[in-house]
């Protein structure tokens, strides 16, 4: 069993761990997508920013550059038509570089070079200005030297084919200024619209330099300036890093050819994204740790709540069982004695919780009824477990005892000793000599049983202490006789106290109210039930409910005679009956049955005519320690009392010869009365016994 | 109710067994008045094994005990229980009679 309930304990808990695993394996997803998908967008939209940023920031650095080739470009088309007049003065043609660099302090260096053999007298022709870095005063240099061989030199060459001028691919210049530069070159036409020469204008890449050091969008971020043919003229900020990924935004620069870049490393671009991605995901793991922590302690309670449950459900079956066991120890077959005319018996009880502190019970040993109801106080289990010693101990006691006061006073003692709890006993007990209707009881602390004879009346109680409270007490006995139909009902205060919506009690007068009609004992303790249930209504019973009800039928006898005399030997039998049951001495048996000889005799052989058939009713009963006889019949009327009484002291010649009945009558019974009742005449005779 | 009766010396004793209560008296009246017949001499009554007696039995008895005190005789009681007695003496017939154990 309690493996059994261990391993179901433990397949709960499995159950609990999946789910648990599920939900986070659940929370977990979600989370991850949610972020993801919030990052995407995120990241979609600081790159767009970031565009727009670098688009602007290369735009800026453009316009710088643009400033400086249009300078360049500027001084050299500025110079041009002074070019073309040079040309026919050789001697002065060095004055228009030489005024190029002089006039433009962004030029360095600049020359005129000749076309070779333009000029007969030098064929080729190049003198180059270029501006001292040191002093930045102009000398005066020339390019038509045998190594470097200009016309065959890129700026020249390309600058003959393109009267817009020509950009020429960096360089590093050792000559001129030993620096990187790139020259602007023209094509300078003479007067006849030939090409003559190339003017120049060398530009220093130092400032570009500082000019894409200024871009500062982003720590790591490169910035570069590529040339036409790809060489790379200018990069500031870090250097690209094999594996990283890179945002690159470009713009080309006009006339140049080259092109502006930034490269932007997505890890600089995204650095707060991905800081706040680690914040999140930091947030989110600790919220699923969380989760987890808040599910262990959910499963716990869950698997603590389950078992509480089926404890729960275990100890109401218990309960139910424990009902049934109580149940099981009080009689309850009805009627409980189908072969006994003498007593119409029945009990009731009707626990408010499974198992309650009610009891009652009854049998019958010797011709003696034994009957006992009793309220332990309290509910539930404590109350039954005291109602189940009590009954035990009434079966012991009144096994071996018939005087209800030593019943109660022996309980009471064992009740009081084993006494831990504290709960007291309101206790009835009843001890009902069947043929005589003798009822001896004693009533401990139990509200008085009701007594059904004439009317409806208390049965009168002595103040008994209930069990359970003194060991010592001294308990009162009483006695009643209960006559031919009395009747007893007996009842806990779960009947009287019954309680309905608007908590009103049920109340004796209900229960009177209810009595009043006769009935037979089921009849009546179902009566009872049904009044109770109509006055509570949907109410919960609140307390236990016990009823016992005896209808005393005995103590009675009939017998019915023909008027023939030879019916008059029946009565030996009938009262013998009587003295037997009643264990009468046969003496006294003998002058009753003569009593009633008489008495019978004579509505035998006058009540009725002669020839004519008639009846002669007769009944005994014992009550109250007399035996009564009844005799009547539907003769007509007479009064036998009314008849002179006989003179005993009389002489034989005087005496009569009749007349000796109803003086025996009287003689030998204490009460002798005559009544016409109903037709009939009726005689009652009764003697103490 | 069974009587026997036997004459012997002049003596009638009539032997009473059973119930003589008001049936019985019907029945054994015949036999207890031809008793009167013998009621100038003296009529033994013995009830040792006379049970019950009512009042038509204690009549037949009185009119056997008027014929004799008319006759001269003498009626004797023999053996009655205590309880008989004690109707007898309840109705005077102890005085009435000449009782014997």
């Amino acid at each position: 069993m309690l493996r059994k309930r261990e391993k179901k304990e433990d397949s709960t808990k499995g159950v609990s761990i999946r789910a648990g695993l599920m939900v986070v394996f659940v929370a977990a997803v979600t989370l991850t997508a949610t972020t993801f998908i919030q990052s995407h967008y995120l990241q979609k939209g600081i790159k767009q920013e970031a565009s727009l940023r670098a688009q602007s920031e290369l735009e800026g650095a453009r316009s710088d550059i643009m400033d400086i080739v249009n300078q360049a470009e500027a001084a050299v088309r500025n110079s041009l038509w002074i070019a073309q007049w040079c040309l026919s003065q050789t001697d002065s043609l060095f004055r228009v570089p030489q005024r190029v660099v002089l006039d433009n302090p962004v030029v360095v260096g600049s020359t005129m070079a000749l076309v070779p053999d333009y000029n007969s007298k030098y064929p080729l022709y190049a003198p180059y200005a270029v501006r001292n870095l040191v002093n930045g005063k102009v000398q005066i240099l020339s390019l038509a030297t045998e190594e470097y061989d200009y016309p065959s030199q890129e700026w020249f060459l390309l600058a003959l084919e393109d009267t817009e001028g020509y950009w020429s691919e960096p360089y590093f210049d050792i000559g001129g200024g030993d620096q990187y530069m790139t020259t602007y070159s023209m094509p300078v036409k003479d007067r006849n619209g030939n090409v003559a020469a190339v003017l120049t204008a060398d530009v220093s890449l130092d400032w570009l330099t500082s000019v894409v050091t200024d871009i500062k969008l982003y720590p790591n971020a490169t910035s570069t300036i590529v040339s036409r043919d790809g060489n790379t003229l200018v990069m500031a900020g870090g250097t690209p890093l094999e594996g990283e990924k890179y945002q690159t935004y470009s713009i080309p620069v006009e006339r140049t050819g080259w092109t502006l870049s930034l490269s932007v490393p997505e890890k600089d671009l995204f650095a707060n994204v991905r800081q706040a991605g680690y914040l999140v995901r930091l947030l989110q793991l600790l919220g699923l740790v969380m989760l987890v922590f808040i599910l262990r302690v959910l499963t716990k309670n869950l698997i603590r709540l389950h078992t509480l449950n089926e404890q729960k459900e275990r100890m109401q079956s218990e309960l139910r069982i424990g009902h049934d066991i109580q149940m099981s120890m009080v009689p309850k077959t009805f009627p409980p004695f189908p072969d006994r005319k003498d007593l119409d018996f029945a009990a009731v009880i009707i626990p408010a919780k499974e198992v309650g502190g009610d009891l009652y019970d009854y049998y019958i040993r010797d011709g003696l009824l034994f009957f006992c109801i009793g309220d332990v106080s309290g509910k539930g289990v404590p109350a039954a477990m005291v109602m189940t010693v009590t009954h035990t101990l009434f079966r012991a006691v009144s096994s071996h005892e018939t005087s209800p006061a030593r019943i109660v006073s022996v309980m009471n003692t064992s009740l009081t000793q084993s006494n831990e709890s504290e709960m007291f006993v309101t206790f009835f007990i009843g001890v009902l000599n069947l043929a005589s209707g003798h009822l001896q009881y004693c009533n401990a602390g139990h509200n008085p049983p009701l007594w059904l004879a004439n009317d409806i009346k208390k049965l009168p109680v002595e103040p008994n202490l209930p069990l359970g409270v003194e060991d010592e007490f001294s308990f009162q006995e009483q006695e009643i006789c209960l006559r031919y139909d009395d009747a007893l009902f007996l009842y806990t205060d779960g009947l009287t106290e019954a309680e309905n919506a608007s908590a009103q009690l049920f109340g004796e007068e209900r229960v009177q109210e209810v009595l009043h009609k006769r009935r037979n004992s089921m009849e009546h303790l179902k009566a009872m039930e049904e009044a109770v249930d109509q006055f509570v209504g949907e109410a919960p019973q609140s307390d236990d409910l016990t009823m016992l009800f005896i209808h005393y039928l005995g103590g009675e006898q009939h017998l019915v005679l023909h008027n023939d005399v030879q019916e008059i030997s029946k009565l030996a039998d009938f009262v013998d009956s009587i003295a037997e049951e009643n264990q009468l001495d046969p003496s006294l048996a003998m002058s009753l049955n003569l009593a009633l000889e008489e008495a019978v005799t004579n509505v035998v052989l006058y009540a009725y005519p002669k020839g004519t058939d008639g009846v002669v009713d007769i009944t005994a009963r014992l009550a109250d320690g007399s035996l009564e006889f009844v005799i009547s019949d539907s003769g007509i009327p007479f009064d036998p009392t009314a008849a002179p009484k006989a003179d005993t002291t009389l002489s034989v010649q005087e005496r009569p010869i009749g007349g000796l009945g109803i003086y025996l009558v009287r003689e030998i019974m204490d009460d002798v009365h005559y009544e016409r009742v109903d037709g009939k005449n009726r005689l009652s005779i009764s003697k103490r016994v | 109710m069974n009587i026997t009766i036997e004459k012997e010396n002049g003596v009638v004793t009539a032997q009473l067994e059973g119930r003589l209560d008001t049936p019985a008296s019907l029945e054994v009246a015949p036999t207890m008045e031809s008793l009167h017949d013998d009621a100038g001499g003296t009529v033994i009554l013995d009830c040792k094994k006379l049970e019950y007696i009512s009042s038509s039995g204690l009549r037949l008895f009185l009119s056997l005990r008027k014929a004799a005190v008319n006759k001269g005789g003498t009626v004797i009681i023999r053996g009655i229980s205590n309880d008989i007695r004690q109707v007898f003496v309840m109705t005077g017939f102890l005085n009435l009679f000449q009782i014997e154990d």
